[in-house]
């Protein structure tokens, strides 16, 4: 009944209060009851009078509404529903999942698993019989493909056919399961759910690295990783307790969401829009329910209201998104050499001073050496122009940022910028001043790891790292309340400070010093720019007119606004206070230096000797080039790839989440906090409301969807098309399942079985029901041609990305390298031409020949073959992909560089078998892409072929260099060389090829 | 067997709607109503960027009071603005505005050619967006949706009719297709891949895939599709799979298509007179060369052209830039629709001239990015043209304030501009819907209403 009222009525009577026609509302019997359905009586009921009614102002659906009518049927059914009752059951998705009783039918007998009983039952009341045995041939490279994503080699099919053991198909299921392409192979369906893309989307699309989390779903599903593990790992993995790099890494799940990185964007809207296309991702993939549309108004047809769907959306409104280093064993021993290398050679410094008089003295003069440092060492210590200027570290009593970013201090009182990372700036750091005196300020800018290629910026577009000082102000706004402070006044009052801000007459810097005066012109639009010095520190030093007197405790409060455009503010930065008359020019030496180089030389350590002399070595002209090398090594020194991840806000910093009128970002409404919809099962009791109890909500064994749900992807994944047809929605108005019994037998298996993804499978493929012939007699195709019945076997064209692997497996090509960056297979120039200059350069070596998986994923420009056998543009979560047929798909096929280059392998993979006989090697090249022997027909119609392309290249009208390269011995063997691959070329292109069959 | 029976060939590039397409799990089945249809095929000249209408439509002579003058606050209140600082001053426009045609339309300087169409014209001078940033508008412009993942108008139209060319793909894309949006600009989302907008090149090949590889001669290729069809033919007899089918024609059109798009390529086919008209070389690819293949594209049957140049981001010298990217526009433009009535296809044929948004009156300086008298981007009034296929010619809709800033007429929202390009081809845009993922979805979302001015 519900699905009938669903389709007709609730859009207008529905759980939607808003658009709620007349206060009717027919989603629930309370509802129903109160004015619409009067049970047991269907005749006083107003609801059967409306469909029956004809007269256009009381019939329902009304006219115009877009909704048919009630058919006879229907409505019969409707007075039966009344007659009995009108009781209301819960929708069948949303009541959990129970072990059904296995069906007999007359096909038990062939029958091997519950599944075949379930199928078969159902086939037996339509009076269809189920297919026979698929031959051996197509089994194993049905299977092959479905488990790994590749073709099984000549070997395989032949081992395999001719394995008469009982056992022999589940060996080889068993071998499929446990091989590395496994893992590769169900990474694609993960992926699409996932909407993994290499770019980051919109105008810029930026090339992102978060391959380390597709190699981590590689992994787990290589592993078997059970799926609530898998599912909490991938929502939470940070918040679990001592989470591994691993589990961190597994939360790039949620941020294959697309970055806008557009000049002068709302960077909170975005983020916004990225947060709700987590929840439609999370209730789709995981609960197979459209929660997107209780957005903007309570869903029309399920029991989701709009409050629901942003109390959801709290869960996920917490989290910061920053980029994680991956650590590698080889990497870290690389740096290791490097660092004790760079470590070898500072120690080595004084002995590479020059000798005093280079002529008379031998190299291995140390003593000349020393002293000839000693001397430089004493002259630069005396120097007048290395004056040192006294700074004194600010610390910082609170900082805010504008644009809501998170500011911590740290232990050296500077402070870091995490979290949001609005466009423009402008922060405010509130300092006491508790010297007398004040000359000037000294910004300095620390590199981090944390920030973008080590900041000190947070700025990540062309010129990651870089930052911006639009203006530095400093404003006297009174007297620290400091209990010392105030214990003085008592006897002798302080006097206030005048409020003021104070003028800067002169700005220096240690870089773009040209630049630095824009940051006290009172220019808004003018910046001291710090861009290609990532990874350094800068210093910055303003000067103040003349120098000022201010009474201990002074508070000033200093304001950055960074007002240019991508991200670009400062990271890391603290501040130093300076009465040490002017100039200030600032120098490159450490604080510590300069304060060493301030005591009275006779006060000075012996440490403190050794201190400054290091630091002179570190900058005397006489060891420049030598100090160059070590910079040069130390740059050298590789980095960790970084991953995108998420790392939950701490309770301080907490979003608070607001309903949105009509969904709309700039619509904020009630604050609400975060909870799941009351229609399924209730939350852990006492846990926390965060994103670690939402994930392992997802997976409660009381869940009544999340096993459904997936055990009905994978079906689908076999068969083309799930239980539930509609496999990203299970609510009301999904299709109804196909099977009910058997969804549920499999997701209880799946639930009972511990989550294993690879036991479920295993089951489905060990099925007689999968291992049936895929051929359709004629009968069956009228009766069922989509093949929902399942009285025959899936005979389904492949995916793009297979597509491209079987041409490479067939030809021997393919580089079975397991994980790593994503590569650059080659294409068309103009394909790979994208806004912003992208070019698409084709990856040369074994990187050129790895699995479609790795197809570098470019959002604003996705790679032209797989686009065009339906791969989806990696946009939003997509549950199943299309299956179309289409001459463009032909084009691609006959003309793809990847085809021909596979081609030219296969003829030189054959006729390396078989230089002598063109029926063996045309036989071989057809069993290399189709498995199977070809039949006599079929291998007449090749070799006719060859011989014509053979004849065509002897007498001239085809050119065989032109055709394979020039590559070969002699002219004889080149024209075998073509006339071969003509015939790959061929076969790569036949339906068989590209098709599970 | 009839091969053709088993699927609907001539439709393979377009499907009509009501075709089972094999495959699909999704049901497919536009709901186009009974509207009678204006329009057959549309020409969407895109001009990426976000074209200044101050400069080119929309002429403010009040603002030349303003100039230099902070605008006020209660003007952009409630307005995000990227580039440009919230105390800005208005900039007046230096470009001289004519009367054209019967109607009277005004139309700057920058447009003269335009102006000697302006009697075809409907100018709309009040089109308003949801985003202002590049891509989100481009997206919104195409999809009518903000979020991802939406199909292109031009992959709605196609589901909703089909396509009547049986050698060519029913949304054809021309010129820049690397436009700030992407590849989402002409993705058909979830309607399937059949309607996805096609590049083409506007010289050589120009589809993807379309030249044989080297070597491969006509005489190879078609000796390697008959073997392929007698290989697929004899599985098909095996194994019954309609799908077997589809495919033996879709290699069967593939040939077609190599061997029609180099003369669909051919613009030396076309008059000295034509060619001049437009100010297209027949050897270099140009603008102009694309409106004249838009043209010839729609006379074989696409059902859905577009043009895409990008080049009218002006943030800086906005006068200028205006006057160098129109010299490059104008002309052919012009010709299109010229060309279009002289061969009695502009009744069936919809052009529309636009961009994403448009530009700010005020000013944008900075010398930073080094900008000078330039202008922001604009969603809030901004202008566009059509012209054709049962567009009211000779007619200018909508108005804006003194100042240029809001609309205070007519607002024509980008919903309802789709609502009426949809309305013109003779579907309703709210029963154009598609199921997906639990919801009916629609080019137009929740919004649109067909604008009747425009309406012939």
């Amino acid at each position: 009944m519900l699905p009938l009222l669903a389709e007709r009525c609730f859009l207008c009577h529905g759980p939607d209060e808003e658009s709620r026609e007349s206060g009717l509302r027919l989603d629930t019997r309370r509802g129903a009851l109160d004015g619409g359905v009067f049970p047991g009586d269907p005749d006083a009921s107003p609801i059967i009078r409306r469909v029956t009614s004809k007269d256009p102002d009381l019939q329902m659906p009304p006219p115009g509404s877009g909704k048919n009518p009630l058919t006879a049927a229907e409505i019969s059914l409707l007075q039966d529903w009344i007659e009995k009752g009108a009781n209301y059951e819960l929708h069948w998705s949303f009541r959990p999942p129970e072990r059904p009783k296995i069906p007999g039918s007359n096909f038990s007998r062939r029958a091997r698993s519950a599944i075949d009983h379930f199928v078969w039952a159902r086939l037996d009341q339509k009076g269809l019989t189920p297919a026979p045995p698929a031959d051996r041939h197509i089994l194993i490279r049905r299977v092959t493909l479905d488990l790994t994503g590749l073709p099984p080699s000549i070997e395989e099919v032949d081992a395999f056919v001719n394995d008469q053991a009982p056992d022999a198909y589940e060996k080889l299921v068993d071998r499929l399961l446990a091989s590395p392409q496994y893992g590769e192979r169900w990474a694609l369906w993960w992926l699409d759910l996932a909407r993994y893309a290499d770019s980051n989307g919109y105008e810029s699309d930026r090339s992102r690295s978060i391959w380390s989390w597709r190699d981590w779903i590689i992994n787990a599903l290589n592993i078997d990783m059970p799926f609530d593990q898998f599912t909490i790992e991938q929502i939470a993995g940070d918040m679990l307790p001592d989470a591994t790099p691993a589990q961190r890494i597994a939360t790039g799940f949620h941020r294959n969401t697309w970055i806008n990185e557009e000049g002068g964007h709302d960077w909170e809207q975005f983020r916004y829009e990225s947060v709700v296309d987590r929840v439609h991702t999370t209730s789709t993939v995981f609960l197979g329910l459209t929660m997107a549309c209780a957005q903007c108004h309570d869903h029309k047809y399920d029991p989701i209201s709009q409050r629901e769907y942003w109390q959801l959306f709290a869960f996920l409104n917490n989290a910061d998104e920053p980029d994680f280093w991956v650590s590698d064993p080889k990497i870290r021993e690389r740096q290791q050499q490097i660092d004790a290398e760079v470590a070898r050679r500072i120690a080595g410094r004084a002995a590479k001073f020059p000798p005093l008089d280079p002529a008379t003295t031998t190299s291995t003069d140390q003593e000349s050496r020393q002293k000839h440092l000693k001397t430089k060492f004493r002259a630069w210590l005396q120097d007048p122009s290395n004056r040192p200027i006294h700074w004194t570290l600010l610390d910082p009593r609170s900082a805010k940022s504008a644009g809501n970013a998170t500011m911590t201090e740290l232990d050296d009182h500077s402070i870091l910028v995490t979290g949001d990372r609005p466009e423009v700036d402008s922060y405010q750091i509130v300092y006491e001043l508790n010297s007398p005196r004040v000359t000037g300020f000294r910004l300095e800018a620390l590199p981090d790891a944390r920030l973008p290629n080590y900041g000190p910026g947070r700025g990540s577009f062309n010129g990651d790292g870089a930052f911006v000082i639009t203006e530095f102000q400093v404003d006297v706004v009174g007297l620290a309340p400091s209990p010392a402070v105030d214990s003085a006044l008592e006897t002798k009052p302080r006097p206030n400070p005048t409020q003021q801000r104070l003028e800067f007459v002169h700005a220096y810097a240690s870089y773009k010093e040209q630049e630095i005066s824009h940051s006290i012109d009172g220019n808004k639009l003018t910046h001291w720019f710090i861009a290609g010095g990532a990874g350094q520190r800068h210093v910055a030093v303003f000067e103040t007119k003349g120098p000022q007197e201010f009474p201990a405790g002074t508070r000033i409060r200093v304001t950055i606004p960074q007002n240019f455009v991508h991200q670009q503010t400062l990271g890391r930065f603290r501040l130093f206070v300076t009465g040490t008359p002017g100039p200030l020019h600032p120098n490159p030496r450490p604080t510590s230096i300069d304060l060493l180089l301030l005591k009275d030389p006779e006060a000075r350590t012996e440490e403190d000797q050794i201190s400054l002399q290091d630091y002179y070595l570190s900058i005397a002209p006489e060891l420049e080039s030598y100090n160059d090398e070590i910079q040069k090594l130390q740059a050298s020194r590789p980095r960790f790839p970084t991953t995108f991840i998420f790392k939950e806000r701490k309770q301080k910093d907490k979003r608070a989440t607001h309903i949105h009128v009509r969904g709309e970002y700039r619509r904020p409404a009630d604050v609400v906090s975060a909870a799941v919809p009351a229609v399924l099962h209730p939350l852990a009791a006492g846990a926390p409301r965060n994103r670690l109890t939402l994930a392992k909500w997802l997976v409660d064994e009381q869940n009544p969807l999340v096993a459904r749900v997936i055990a009905n992807q994978l079906w689908q994944s076999f068969f083309g098309q799930g239980i539930v047809s509609t496999s990203e929605n299970f609510g009301v108005q999904g299709a109804p399942p196909t099977h009910r019994q058997l969804l549920d037998w499999l997701a209880v298996e799946l639930r009972q079985g511990g989550w294993s993804l690879k036991s479920l499978q295993r089951q489905i493929v060990m099925s007689s029901v999968y291992r049936q012939s895929s051929r359709i007699p004629p009968e069956l195709a009228k009766r069922d041609p989509q093949n929902v019945l399942l009285a025959r076997g899936p005979r389904l064209r492949v995916d793009a990305e297979t597509i491209r692997d079987i041409a490479l497996e067939a030809s021997g090509l393919l580089v079975e390298t397991v994980g790593g960056p994503s590569v650059f297979p080659p294409q068309p120039a103009e394909a790979g031409e994208t806004f912003g200059g992208f070019k698409w350069k084709p990856s040369t070596g074994a990187d050129r020949y790895r699995r479609g998986l790795y197809t570098f994923r470019k959002r604003g420009g996705p790679y032209a073959a797989f686009a065009t056998f339906d791969a989806p543009a990696p946009n939003t979560c997509t549950v199943s992909r299309g299956r179309s047929n289409t001459p463009l798909q032909a084009l691609a096929q006959l003309n793809d560089l990847v085809v021909l280059e596979a081609s030219k392998a296969m003829a030189r993979r054959v006729l390396r078998n078989f230089p002598n006989s063109v029926t063996d090697g045309v036989r071989r090249a057809w069993r290399l892409a189709l498995s199977r022997p070809p039949t006599e027909s079929e291998l007449t119609a090749l070799i006719e072929f060859h011989k014509r392309q053979l004849q065509r290249l002897e007498d001239g009208s085809l050119n065989a260099e032109a055709i394979y390269g020039a590559t070969a011995n002699d002219d004889e063997q080149l024209r075998a060389l073509a006339a071969m691959t003509t015939v790959a070329r061929l076969l790569l292109n036949l339906d068989e090829t590209i098709t599970k069959e | 067997m009839a091969l053709a029976t088993l699927f609907g060939e001539a439709h393979l590039f377009g499907a009509k709607p009501n075709t089972p397409e094999s495959g699909n799990i999704h049901p497919h089945t536009a709901k186009a109503s009974h509207l009678k249809p204006r329009a057959k095929n549309v020409i969407f000249l895109f001009m990426a960027g976000g074209p200044s209408q101050l400069e080119l439509f929309d002429h403010k002579p009040e603002l030349n009071k303003y100039d230099g003058q902070q605008v006020p606050s209660e003007v952009i209140e409630g307005f995000d603005l990227p580039f440009i600082e919230r105390d800005a001053a208005l900039m007046a426009s230096p470009v001289s505005y004519t009367r054209h045609g019967e109607c009277g339309a005004e139309i700057s300087e920058m447009l003269p050619h335009l102006g000697s169409v302006a009697d075809e014209l409907a100018i709309v001078k009040s089109v308003q967006t949801d985003a202002f940033n590049h891509a989100p508008a481009q997206i919104f412009l195409h999809t009518g949706h903000l979020q991802l993942g939406k199909p292109s108008i031009g992959s709605w139209v196609t589901y909703g009719l089909g396509s009547d060319s049986r050698d060519l793909p029913a949304y054809v894309v021309l010129g820049q297709t690397a436009v700030s949006g992407g590849s989402s600009c002409f993705n058909c989302g979830f309607l399937p891949t059949v309607h996805q907008g096609v590049p083409f090149r506007s010289q050589g090949a120009p589809v993807l895939f379309v030249e044989n590889p080297a070597g491969v001669d006509d005489q190879l290729q078609r000796d390697t599709l008959n073997t392929i069809r007698r290989i697929n033919s004899e599985r098909l007899r095996t194994v019954h799979d309609p799908e077997i089918a589809a495919r033996i024609s879709a290699y069967e059109m593939s040939f077609r298509l190599q061997t029609s798009a180099p003369e669909l390529m051919e613009l030396s086919q076309e008059s000295a007179q034509t060619l001049a008209m437009y100010g297209a070389d027949p050897v270099q690819p140009s603008f102009a060369g694309q409106c004249l293949l838009a043209r010839r594209l729609v006379e074989r049957g696409v059902r859905f052209v577009e043009v895409s140049l990008s080049g009218w981001d002006h943030h800086s010298d906005v006068v200028g830039s205006v006057r160098k990217i129109s010299q490059k526009v104008d002309q052919a433009c012009a010709a299109l629709v010229k060309d279009l009535k002289q061969r009695g296809l502009l009744d069936d044929t919809l052009v529309i001239w636009g961009g994403e948004f448009g530009r700010t009156p005020m000013v944008e300086n900075n010398p930073a990015l080094g900008r000078r008298r330039g202008r922001d981007h604009h969603p809030n009034a901004f202008a566009m043209w059509l012209a054709g296929g049962g567009i009211r010619a000779g007619t200018t809709i909508g108005k804006t304030d003194d100042m240029g800033y809001q609309v205070v007429e007519d607002p024509v929202h980008i919903h309802d501009l789709q609502a009426t390009v949809l309305h013109l081809l003779g579907m309703d845009h709210e029963q154009l819907t598609y199921s997906y993922q639990g919801r009916d979805f629609r080019l137009t979302d929740v919004g649109g209403q067909v604008v009747s001015k425009l309406l012939a």
